[in-house]
């Protein structure tokens, strides 16, 4: 689904070189819910803004699905988010003028396979899955966070993306919510085999990974099967 | 830019609007409704003046083409063959003559020297509304001698002391009053006031009228000359046609149409109201440029992570940057509509309480053209105002705008 091979993002600040990433080299098999996992710094956010196309890497080569991603141009990148992809924010990222519906059927409202109907039928589905369909006409601000993240999370799976990729989903919530918002994760990935990549940096958030890797100034330094 | 694109765009725009600030939105329409207010009124007002002037002086000094004595000559000669030509033309609703003799006006212990212009009273009717603007008593009729009709303010008002007086009057002169003429011939008359007339044209209610049988007593002759030749073109026959068919057919007098004695007398004039109407159209729209411009420059800024994240979740640039462009048009929509509704406003109010000078008065003088014209420019102006922030952040990689 995913092969990264030598990846690496130089950040240059006058004449200090960083080296956010630093020779990456990693596969990711489709229906995998992997973690990515590091103490601050190490990495993990670059890594997964490069595999969900929202940063160009200095070097090295990303396949997802078969696609080279350095050969696609702006506007392709932006389709293929659109079609192939899906994000959580840390921050839930929500459009705040927009209702909890039109949050969610947003990237469905683009796609040009989908009609009215679909993305409308699709969003309440969603909604309906989260428990959320009572508030479908609130806005992001009037739900608590936990509630603002299932949001976003719907609004990430609506299109049914190939891989969905979450930073630090739970890093604003309590371990009530966090837990939900896992739970939520794992039925996904159990029931629609949907590929997840997850940054985190809570311990415990590993017990609901398949696989880890870890990451330490740039590196990886481990990557097994959860429990290994 | 597909169909959908488009409408995600406005759905974003509408929304923004709709649920965001309220007082940012108000503020911004009523900056664009005043702008426009403030580039249409200036405008519309020097129409006014100009359209005032213009009629007033076709309506009592020129009717639509003006015959005058050729260059070296006091009168207009032979005044019956050049009437009874001109008047045969076929672009001629009638043509009537006026003839001008200055005169001393004598009423109790208020003395005033007054223009009297003779006129043919039944043909002045189908060239001048003068007859329609008696305020007092009666228009001349052909025959009437001894009687003549005055401008209010030759009239003047009893109750107004001669020291306060705008311009020396006769101190109040009533319908029926006798006054006393002493035209610079020597002749004089007493005349009894038949009416009082206020037409808003100095000229002419600075002036009195009498019968051209009355001048001819005067006179003491057939008056078969005139000051000047009033000319009224008939209904779809331009001035120029006029002038130029009188010229071809041998009047031999100067023959000016109002334009060109307009142009002579007040083209001046009306290049600075040009130049002013100029000034305030792009004082009007730079403001307008400017404030949208920071009204969607702040908006932007203030929603680059957001922008960030929409680009994140597959959202296109055009997308994004589409959307803050309908914001700015509906904004410059609901500016403009507002801007009309309070030029209408100022038109209405105008029209009850027009600008009154001695010499003319004036109400807003809009043209459905006018409207168009400066809401289309607003619109112009407020398109690139908005798209040009639009467009810069639009542009901003995903990274830089969601660290923001």
């Amino acid at each position: 689904m995913i092969e990264i091979e030598n990846l690496q993002k130089i950040y240059r600040m006058g004449n200090v070189e960083v080296r956010a990433l630093d020779g990456v080299t990693l596969g990711i098999e489709k229906g995998e819910f992997l973690g990515v996992m590091g103490a601050s710094g190490s990495g993990k956010t670059t890594l997964l803004h490069m595999m969900g196309l929202l940063d160009e890497p200095t070097s090295g080569r990303i396949v997802i699905d078969s696609t080279e991603i350095s050969h696609l141009n702006d506007y392709e990148k932006t389709m293929f988010r659109l079609y192939k992809l899906g994000y959580v924010f840390q921050d839930y990222a929500l459009v705040p003028d927009l209702t909890v519906m039109e949050n969610v059927s947003l990237p469905g409202m683009l796609r040009k396979d989908r009609t009215e109907k679909e993305y409308r039928e699709a969003s309440i589905d969603i909604l309906t899955k989260i428990g959320l369909i009572d508030r479908q006409d609130h806005l992001p601000r009037e739900l608590s966070g936990g509630q603002q993240q299932r949001v976003s999370i719907a609004r990430a799976i609506v299109n049914k993306p190939d891989i969905l990729f979450a930073d630090e989903p739970c890093a604003n919530l309590d371990t009530e919510n966090s837990r939900m918002v896992l739970d939520l994760f794992r039925e996904i990935n159990e029931e629609m085999k949907q590929t997840i990549v997850m940054v985190s940096h809570e311990d415990w958030h590993k017990e609901y990974f398949h696989r880890i890797i870890r990451l330490q100034d740039g590196k990886v330094v481990s990557d097994g099967k959860c429990g290994e | 830019m597909g169909k959908k694109e488009l409408k995600v765009a406005f759905l974003l725009a509408l929304r923004s609007l709709q649920r965001g600030s309220r007082s940012s939105v108000i503020l911004t329409v009523l900056i664009i409704g005043m702008c426009f207010t403030n580039m249409i009124f200036l405008p519309s007002l020097f129409n006014g003046i100009e359209q005032s002037i213009t009629k007033q002086l076709v309506d009592y000094e020129v009717g639509n083409v003006l015959v005058s004595p050729k260059s070296g000559d006091q009168y207009v000669n032979d005044l019956g063959g050049t009437l009874a030509l001109i008047n045969g033309l076929p672009g001629v609703e009638r043509a009537t003559p006026h003839y001008t003799e200055g005169a001393t006006f004598t009423y109790r212990q208020r003395i005033l020297g007054v223009s009297v212009r003779a006129i043919m009273p039944e043909d002045e009717t189908y060239v001048s509304p003068l007859y329609t603007k008696m305020i007092a008593g009666d228009y001349l009729g052909n025959g009437d001698t001894g009687e003549i009709i005055i401008g209010k303010p030759v009239a003047g008002d009893a109750n107004i002391r001669p020291e306060d007086e705008y311009q020396p009057s006769l101190g109040g002169v009533r319908v029926g009053d006798s006054v006393t003429v002493a035209y610079a011939n020597g002749f004089t008359r007493n005349y009894r006031v038949k009416g009082i007339y206020s037409t808003g044209w100095s000229e002419a209610d600075s002036a009195a009228y009498v019968s051209w049988t009355d001048m001819e007593q005067v006179l003491g002759k057939p008056l078969d000359q005139a000051s000047t030749i009033t000319v009224k073109a008939k209904p779809g026959y331009s001035e120029t046609f006029v002038k130029n068919e009188l010229i071809q057919y041998g009047v031999a007098d100067t023959v000016q149409t109002t334009t060109d004695l307009l142009s002579k007398s007040l083209g001046t004039a009306f290049q600075s109201f040009a130049i002013i109407n100029l000034v305030s159209l792009i004082v009007s729209i730079i403001i307008t440029t400017v404030v949208l411009f920071i009204v969607i420059t702040i908006k932007t800024l203030n929603s680059r992570r957001q922008i960030g994240i929409l680009k994140a979740i597959g959202v296109d640039k055009e997308v994004i940057m589409h959307n803050y462009g309908f914001q700015v048009i509906i904004l410059a929509i609901l500016g403009i509509i507002l801007g009309i509704f309070l030029t209408m406003l100022l038109a209405v109010y105008m029209t009850i309480h027009p600008v009154v000078t001695p010499a003319w008065s004036a109400t807003l003088y809009l043209t459905p053209m006018d409207i168009v014209t400066n809401s289309l420019i607003l619109f112009v102006a407020a398109l690139v105002a908005g798209y040009v922030p639009a467009y810069q952040v639009s542009r901003e990689d995903i990274q830089t705008a969601m660290r923001a």
